[in-house]
């Protein structure tokens, strides 16, 4: 990330005033807040969560200065509430001082408990998030206010991105951005509420202020965490004029700095026909090539070792950052002669690219995209292969650039819809005069299925590969004894495009088979593994996100046993559809049967041509979700013949 | 539970899990060709000073994962890294390269707070299928009671193992193996002028990884454990860690530092409380549930801080502690009330040691208070939020306890395991059928660890779902149709002797109407049916948290116009701990099912895998069987 920073300087040292966080502070004698009776029942509420940015250029010197200021005020009811405010962490990121560091807790009966600052812990480079400082909260019992109110001064960064939504409802939102007359913008997302201009006392700004803001819902088929409230904004140099093509160009030119080398590494060089196997011509196969060798071959580090990022450095010792790792794969790809473009976005459910919003914080993956074939390459995902892009990453928008340095905004998507299915074709009978269900099944998966299954068979540890088996011959049957279980296609490299990956097995059940005085009933709707509902309690939030495309074909073949007849196959007939503006299906489910003899044959078709449905559209997309889980409801009655 | 000392030395196990004790596999990835751990001993004038020298070969067999180049090292205040030299070397080129960055990093853990602990991280180079990497290391150890353990086996298969030790001869060392019964372990000893060697030495240890419902993995993992007995020193022979009595002692000696001034405060609020209640029962009961609903578990890592309760006055002020601060809170809140009580040390069921065995904090892991009521000795687990007063927590049953009772004595007591009787659940359920549709209320009510692991569940489990969806992940009545409404959940904290659950069902697509007949299974709750061992499979023993039973009646009322024309016959199934029944009757237009279900066992051993499949299949059955009304 730190090649994106874009620095700025800013010449002058016009007039500048105290800042504005010395002029706020917390009540200087703290009472409880009143709360309504469902704010009360809250295992925790945020009275108040306030921000305030303030950028500005000070009278002696001429680096603009940055202050943060965070205050919160929080009611905890009870045990699951206090542990959520009760430890607190500062991330001491680019902080330059620690202005202040201050919390306290107000109890029921009214004692203030203040925080004891000998008790503040510094610890050093966590993980990938740098520095912190933490304290645990003291003196709080169940029904007190926790208090919380710190300023950072931090060095200058021209941009910013905060969450505000967070896992308990917040009363009062207020986020204070303040720069004077330096440029600047900030943008709400996903808020019930804009920025306004404001004043303050001696510096002027934007606010926005927001009330009642409920935690996000985890809903099923959501990105719910970039759909999240959040802010970004941008603040530069005075007098400047920072458009957002600037730092488009800006962060191109760094990127792409060894992206497009003009002669291939001599290492590389040398290699490249082992890679390529004598493929001459087709530029799947040799895009595909290069990516399983870079990834049987290298090795992706998170750490602060800049070498990571010099192409000689990574050849030698096969380890790149992430985005040195593209270097790599520029110099291969070159080599081979494939045309590429690398492309720069973010997780589709983390946070949505806003091309028209510069915000270095998001752009997190660098993809590689092929455009003769149309497919990518993702350098830091080592379980896949070349192919239409993960569902980590389709329907963001990403930048593109070609080797004239030139860029475009896309959305990322899929160039075969019917690149993800899964063809199943089970045989049934009943065996041991009643005793148990046998099924037989074939299962052909296609698409990001057989890459998942794939990657997991190859690359998961142990158990959680014992667990797949299960999944692979038919979830939901609790009682199941596998008695073959055959895999082929399973290895990584599949050179031929979109290969199929193959599952036969044979399952016998006991639970399958209910009895019901001489009858039995056959729940035949669970063979089909166990289906997701869709519930709907509380109105939908989210629009609808699907991981990809997807469609399933399944034939059943049920074998009446001698002596028997069956009642209730009209369970097996379902058809749930939701169509677009001129009538057509954008997805479906449908089965229904035919009974010759003794031979009852049942056709499934289920699809989703779309992956992303309107909010609108939620109870039609619902029904066809839930259609395949009545599906799975479904059992027809056997009873022996008179 | 942070009181203890228990390292990871070189990997994290965080992919722990299956063990058989035959050959290397020759479908792995990776696999360890030597890993070695040359200790050396060094004592002058009564100062330590301790060096482990580690050296491991790894060799990739595939390129199937390369992320095992990520090293993490991990130190703390009692240890410190040096020398780290790491190479990989390619057979196929001939060319070794070095490791040239290594970071120290932090990381955050769930469940501390803070922790002194930190991590040397590097990756190896170049790695690729063939590419062997090697690592020495030195691990200088500055506290002579913490000589920590040694894994013969590991998360991926070890072609050779060696420990050795290396130790003055005025110096007595202890060991004992663990696991090692299924693999050849060759122990060699050798003395020099003034030292002895005693060497370790196994082949061919294949890898270790989990399964669900497993104790953890010391309970299989092959590995031994060392500790410094004693040493001479002008004739006088100076005890470190020979019996329980020097570990006893020790602790002691780090106790005698809990701050115990300003106590005032303390003793007024256990006074106050106290004065209330008439018998020491109802006192201790009282103050357990004050301190269960007024401290806060957070817990702390810090050095030898780490080993000593933070003092109860400032517990008291601050209203939050780990393991150790609540067990010396009550400590001190009980005495001063006239109930004796004593700080006790404990390891939970995740280690499977006894004190006599290895007198080394290694046994322990967390620390409760122990008391004395009437004669018997209660249990008593500030961490613990949602247990009842006079049960232990679920997680420290069968243990053994080291319970202070002076400076110089203690005893060893092992915590009982609780019966099922004491955790219960109570479901009484009524069924109706209109339109086609099922709809019933049910009442829970649960009491012990039953209530424990519902509040856990509910507090924890649930993060940002419904409720609605939370009870049909976890109760999975019926289908996952099934709609729950007017949810209510009584008071959760640990005052509360019960736990009640109750809410109304809908639930569609489950009755079966054909022509006149339908067909209805009262079995919506099929608890364990999903439970049975796969024994081809299946290593390990499957462990059970805790003893329970579950008591069943559902009353399902016979719609207007019906007649009942069948109804299963009673099923009653006692297996070795385990069984159930269930039997039906028709009475005042209702049919009325009652089920039993209890599970009186804490482990499923290898042994008994047929008898509780048997256990299993059979209540399957008995879950199969539906009612059938016509009209």
């Amino acid at each position: 990330m730190k090649a994106f920073i874009v620095t700025l300087l800013c010449l002058c040292a016009t007039q500048a005033f105290s800042q504005e966080y010395k002029n706020y502070d917390w009540a200087e004698k703290p009472t409880l807040h009143e709360l309504s009776e469902e704010e009360a029942n809250e295992s925790s509420i945020a009275i108040l969560e306030k921000y305030m940015v303030e950028y500005m250029v000070p009278k002696f010197g001429n680096n603009i200065k940055k202050f943060e200021t965070n205050h919160t005020i929080a009611r905890v009811h009870d045990e699951k509430g206090i542990k959520t405010h009760n430890t607190v962490y500062i991330s001491m990121y680019n902080v330059i001082d620690i202005v202040d560091i201050k919390a306290r807790t107000i109890t029921p009966d009214g004692k203030v408990t203040l925080l004891n600052k000998d008790n503040i812990k510094e610890v050093k480079n966590v993980e990938e998030y740098g520095d912190f400082k933490i304290f645990a909260i003291e003196g709080a019992v169940k029904d007190s206010e926790i208090e919380v109110l710190y300023t950072l001064e931090k060095e200058y960064s021209a941009f910013g991105r905060e969450t505000l939504q967070k896992s308990y409802p917040i009363k009062k939102l207020e986020y204070d951005f303040i720069i004077g007359d330096l440029p600047g913008r900030v943008k709400a997302y996903n808020a019930k509420g804009e920025f306004t201009s404001k004043t303050y006392t001696n510096s002027k700004g934007k606010q926005l202020t927001l009330k009642n803001i409920v935690p996000m819902l985890e809903e099923e088929y959501a990105t719910y965490d970039s759909n999240k409230t959040y802010i970004a904004f941008q603040c530069f140099g005075p007098e400047t004029n920072v458009t957002d093509s600037m730092l488009w160009n800006n962060v191109v030119t760094n990127i792409t700095d060894g992206l497009f080398p003009e002669k291939v590494n001599p290492e590389i060089a040398k290699i490249i026909e082992s890679i390529l196997k004598d493929q001459k011509s087709d530029d799947f196969t040799k895009a595909y090539l290069i990516d399983d060798y870079v990834k049987k071959n290298y090795t992706i580090v998170k750490n602060n070792n800049e070498q990571l990022s010099d192409i000689d450095y990574i050849i030698k010792n096969k380890s790149a950052s992430d985005l040195g790792i593209i270097k790599v794969y520029s110099h291969l790809l070159k080599a081979a002669n494939v045309v590429y473009m690398p492309v720069i976005t973010a997780d589709v459910y983390e946070h949505r690219f806003d091309a028209e919003f510069f915000n270095p914080a998001a752009l997190r993956e660098f993809l590689i995209y092929i455009p003769t074939t149309s497919n990518y390459i993702l350098p830091n995902r080592i379980d896949y292969r070349l192919s239409e892009v993960p569902p980590t990453i389709l329907g963001n928008q990403g930048i593109f650039v070609n080797d004239k340095l030139q860029y475009s905004f896309y959305k990322i998507s899929q160039k075969d819809p019917e690149y993800s299915r899964v063809v199943r074709n089970l045989n049934i009978s009943f065996e041991d005069d009643m005793e148990y269900v046998k099924i037989n099944q074939e299962q052909e998966y296609y698409g990001h299925w057989a890459m998942n299954n794939r990657a997991f068979l190859n690359l998961a540890p142990d158990q959680s590969i014992k667990e797949y088996e299960d999944y692979l011959t038919g979830s939901g049957i609790e009682d199941k004894v596998i008695k073959k279980y055959e895999i082929t296609h399973k290895d990584m490299t599949q050179l031929e495009y979109n290969k199929p990956f193959l599952v036969h097995s044979t399952i016998t059940s006991e639970s399958l088979l209910e009895e019901a005085g001489d009858s039995y009933i056959f729940q035949l709707g669970k063979v089909i593994g166990t289906q997701s509902e869709l519930y709907q309690e509380t109105e939908r939030v989210n629009p609808i996100q699907m991981q990809y495309p997807n469609r399933y074909n399944y034939e059943i073949i049920v074998t009446i046993p001698d002596g028997y007849e069956v009642e209730g196959l009209e369970s097996l007939i379902i058809k749930k559809e939701l169509l677009d503006e001129e009538g057509n299906q954008k997805c479906k489910f449908e089965s229904n049967y035919k009974l010759e003899g003794n031979k009852l044959t049942i056709i499934i078709e289920e699809f989703y041509k779309e992956f992303e449905y309107d909010i609108t559209e939620y109870e039609g997309f619902r029904k066809v979700i839930n259609a395949a889980s009545d599906f799975n409801k479904a059992a027809i009655l056997m009873n022996p013949k008179e | 539970m942070t009181i203890s000392y228990l390292k990871f030395p070189v990997f994290l196990l965080f992919f722990a899990a299956s063990f058989c004790f035959a050959q290397i596999d020759t479908s792995e990835d990776f696999h360890f060709l030597e890993r070695t751990e040359n200790i050396k001993i060094n004592l002058k004038k009564g100062e330590f000073n301790i060096v482990k020298s580690i050296h491991e070969k790894a060799e990739y067999l595939t390129a199937n994962k390369l992320y095992f180049a990520n090293e993490t090292l991990r130190f703390d205040s009692f240890t410190k890294l040096e020398d780290i030299e790491a190479t990989t070397y390619l057979p196929s080129t001939g060319k070794t390269i070095k490791v040239d960055y290594i970071e120290t990093k932090h990381e955050f853990d769930d469940g501390i707070f803070y922790s002194d602990q930190q991590t040397k991280n590097f990756t190896f180079p170049a790695v690729t299928k063939g590419a062997i990497t090697d690592l020495k290391y030195k691990e200088v150890i500055t506290e002579p009671h913490f000589l920590g353990l040694f894994r013969f086996g590991t998360y991926a298969p070890t072609k050779k193992a060696v420990l050795r030790i290396e130790f003055p001869k005025n110096l007595q060392i202890g060991y004992k193996e663990f696991n090692t019964e299924n693999i050849t372990v060759n122990f060699n000893k050798e003395e020099t002028k003034n030292s002895n060697i005693y060497t370790w030495t196994t082949e061919n240890v294949a890898k270790y990884s989990g399964e669900d419902d497993a104790e953890a993995a010391l309970y299989y993992l092959p590995h031994i454990i060392l500790h410094i007995k004693n040493y001479e020193e002008k004739g006088k022979t100076i005890p470190v860690l020979s019996n329980v009595t020097d570990l006893y002692s020790w602790y002691a000696s780090l106790a005698k530092q809990v701050d115990e001034n300003d106590l005032q405060k303390v003793y007024k609020i256990a006074e106050d409380i106290a004065k209330k209640y008439d018998s020491d029962f109802e006192k201790a009961e009282a103050i357990y549930n004050w301190v269960q609903e007024n401290i806060t578990y957070v817990a702390f890592e810090d050095g030898l801080g780490g080993f000593i309760p933070r003092g109860a006055a400032s517990v008291c002020n601050n209203r939050y502690g780990d393991c150790k601060d609540m067990a010396n809170l009550l400590y001190v809140m009980l005495n001063r009330v006239g109930i004796p009580s004593f700080r006790t040390w404990i390891g939970t069921r995740d280690r499977p040691y006894l004190y006599d065995e290895v007198p080394t904090p290694m046994v322990d892991n967390h620390m409760i208070t122990a008391t004395v009521i009437d004669k018997d000795t209660i249990f008593i687990d500030g961490t613990d939020s949602y247990v009842n007063f006079g049960m232990p927590s679920s997680f420290t049953q069968t243990k053994e306890a080291l319970i202070g009772i002076s400076p110089d004595k203690f005893i060893l007591k092992k915590v009982p395991v609780q019966p099922s009787e004491k955790s219960k659940a109570i479901i009484n359920t009524t069924i109706t059928f209109e339109d086609g549709s099922i709809k019933a209320s049910e009442e829970r009510v649960f009491t012990g660890y039953e209530k424990v692991d519902f509040v856990t569940d509910y507090l924890y489990k649930k993060q940002d779902n419904s409720d609605e969806e939370f009870l049909n992940t976890t109760l999975a009545l019926g289908n996952n149709k099934t709609k729950y409404q007017n949810i209510k959940v009584s008071p959760i904290e640990s005052k509360h002797k019960t736990l009640t659950l109750s809410f109304d069902l809908l639930i569609e697509s489950y009755a079966k109407t054909i022509g006149s007949k339908t067909i209805l299974n009262l079995n919506i709750d099929r608890t364990l049916s999903k439970e049975k061992i796969d024994i081809a499979k299946r290593k390990y023993g499957k462990k059970i948290d805790h003893k329970f039973e579950k008591e069943y009646t559902t009353t399902f009322v016979i719609p207007e116009g019906y007649k009942v024309t069948s109804m299963p016959k009673p099923i009653k199934y006692d297996g070795k701990a385990y069984g159930f029944s269930i039997s039906y009757e028709e009475k005042d237009g209702k049919i009325i099912q009652s089920k039993t279900i209890y599970i009186n066992t804490l482990r499923i051993d290898k042994e008994d895998f047929e008898s509780w499949n048997t256990f299993v299949k059979k209540l399957i059955k008995a879950y199969k069987k539906s009612i059938i009304i016509e009209k």
